[in-house]
């Protein structure tokens, strides 16, 4: 079975790394960037709501002062493209930092209503501190990426540098998922009381798994400047947020391959239903739907034949299971 | 070895603890009996730091702990088992034994010769080491709870309703296990029960508490003897 997953894997792999050789469409290479955008997104993500259990509804926010402080620095200010992606772990740490701390050291649903306030607020700011931002009009001819004087200057070039960053923070964040600390992350979803018990600081935990979260954000609100060239604030609203809590959920909470699996998903499903014109949306909604009631532990648990997850295949049993992840999820 | 000096405990603006002091000395088992809503789980959590007392001190081996954050006191020594076996579900047997050492910076041989330890005391977890403990019995659920509290070898554990919703069998095998761990490990034991008679049968010192006030404490045996306790808490 390790074999066979192995050799699956190892074949994903190559076809991944002959994709833009085969098709050089510039739309379709463009689409994988931002799937590898958002899978970084989603595991981030996934810490802090995934495993930890506290809803963020806050990622837009989060994405867009990653990208906004890159595409500021070097706009405005012309420093080395680069150093947008140390700037972005900075903007993270003290998003996790300065909101988690004052809304994760009490039990509730505080971190839900901090973050949709704290991404509107960015939202609005970037809108109307114009003459800083650029407000609706946006940031115009953000420099691409280079590294010792190569540019990442189309979407072919970028896409092999982050494949292999994507790569890199998929290894990280199931070391971290598999480590001491993601196993803490899921007791204080299941128990936070018990964790109490064994002697654990849970609102500091809690806070490190956003923390976590915020950064792995801000590196890929920084990657979607330096690939898009442009951004503005319109795209940084709540839709966007809610976007990326669906892709976590579609894909298998808790799961690193999980997530990756929801990104490729939620972002690629809808350009394949494109074909549908104006009912596209609403056949990926309906799909979305049905994936969410058959399969609440997301794709991933397709894969994984253990005992417990053959069972969610019973409908009745796949409603209480949902109902009581999202509704224990929300009560917490 | 714990000194609980005349705590005041409120929940909002409501008082659960009045003047409440007790002491535990080392190696002794001690219950606190009383009937619902005495204060029995409330003299728990404060001790355990999940309750702040408003006035009053609570000393452990000498120093004040009345105002540490309940992880810190873990760190101290002092382990509570909550009631309702609060397991993690998702997780197996041996992974939530290892959580409970999770703050101690144990060697894997120190981990392994803990979790042994646990597995003697309870043969029955071995079995289902890899089992999801969400998918135990109750008196399965019960022990581990009570294997993980001895996960950061303690100085002093405290059981709240250790019988809870427990088959008689399972109950009697749950105290044997307790009264175990305080010959092997020779720590002080506190428990918290509704089962007076159990919990009294093999503890040496018993506090009585009623609404929120200490009554009553002494010696065991005396207490099972004495016709007040027989007639409120062991049925006449």
């Amino acid at each position: 079975m390790k074999k066979v997953k192995i050799a699956l894997m190892a074949l994903v792999l190559v076809l991944l790394i002959a994709f833009p050789l085969f098709d050089s469409n510039l739309y379709h290479q463009q689409l994988m960037n931002q799937v590898f955008v958002n899978i970084i997104v989603v595991m981030g993500l996934n810490f802090i709501t995934g495993l930890t259990g506290q809803m963020n509804l806050g990622t837009a926010g989060i994405f867009a002062l990653g990208a906004y402080g890159s595409a500021l620095m070097c706009t405005k200010l012309g420093t080395p493209v680069w150093l947008g992606f140390p700037i972005a772990i900075v903007i993270g740490f003290l998003i996790g930092r300065g909101l988690g701390y004052p809304s994760l050291r009490v039990k509730g649903v505080y971190l839900s209503l901090t973050t949709i306030g704290f991404s509107e607020v960015v939202r609005l700011i970037l809108t109307n501190a114009i003459d800083f931002t650029g407000g609706s009009q946006g940031v115009q001819n953000i420099p691409f990426l280079n590294l010792f004087g190569f540019e990442f200057n189309t979407p072919f070039k970028i896409y092999y540098l982050y494949f292999a960053l994507t790569i890199i923070m998929a290894i990280a964040a199931a070391r971290i998922v598999s480590s001491k600390w993601g196993r803490v992350f899921k007791a204080i979803r299941d128990n936070s009381d018990a964790v109490e018990a064994c002697g654990i600081d849970v609102a500091n935990l809690k806070i490190l798994a956003f923390t976590m979260a915020a950064v792995y954000g801000c590196i890929g609100g920084f990657l979607y400047t330096h690939m898009m060239g442009y951004i503005n604030p319109t795209a940084f609203n709540q839709d966007l947020s809610v976007n990326y809590l669906v892709m976590m959920m579609i894909g298998g909470i808790g799961s690193v391959a999980g997530n990756v699996l929801g990104a490729v998903m939620v972002t690629l499903l809808p350009e394949i239903l494109r074909f549908m014109q104006n009912y596209y949306w609403l056949i990926f909604s309906i799909i979305t739907l049905i994936f969410a009631v058959f399969l609440p532990y997301g794709i991933v648990s397709l894969f994984k034949k253990s005992e417990r997850q053959e069972r969610h295949f019973d409908i009745f049993h796949s409603i209480k299971k949902a109902r009581e992840i999202w509704g224990g999820r929300i009560a917490k | 070895m714990l000194k609980i000096n005349k705590i005041d405990v409120f929940y909002g603006k409501v008082q659960a603890l009045f003047d409440v002091s007790m002491e535990i000395n080392d190696k002794e088992i001690v219950s606190i009996i009383g009937a619902n809503g005495a204060g029995k789980s409330t003299l728990m959590k404060a001790i355990a730091g999940l309750n702040k007392a408003s006035s009053g001190t609570i000393e452990f081996m000498g120093e004040e702990i009345g105002n540490v954050r309940a992880h810190k006191i873990v760190h101290r020594g002092i382990v509570y088992v909550p009631e309702g076996r609060e397991v993690f579900p998702e997780m197996s047997v041996l992974e939530n034994l290892e959580m409970g050492a999770f703050n101690r910076k144990f060697s894997k041989a120190e981990l392994n010769k803990n979790i042994e330890e646990s597995y003697a005391l309870f043969p029955r977890l071995k079995e289902r080491s890899k089992q999801l403990a969400g998918t135990l019995s109750g008196g399965e659920q019960q022990m581990l709870a009570i294997c993980r509290g001895m996960m950061s070898d303690p100085k002093l554990i405290m059981f709240d309703e250790p019988s809870l919703g427990l088959a008689p069998v399972t109950v009697s095998e749950m105290f044997d296990a307790i009264v175990k761990i305080h010959e092997v490990r020779k720590i002080p034991v506190i428990i918290v029960e509704q089962n007076a008679f159990m919990a009294m049968s093999i503890s040496d010192r018993t506090y009585v508490m009623e609404v929120g006030h200490m009554v009553q404490c002494g010696n065991s045996q005396e207490l099972l003897n004495s016709p007040t306790i027989k007639k409120a808490y062991l049925g006449g």
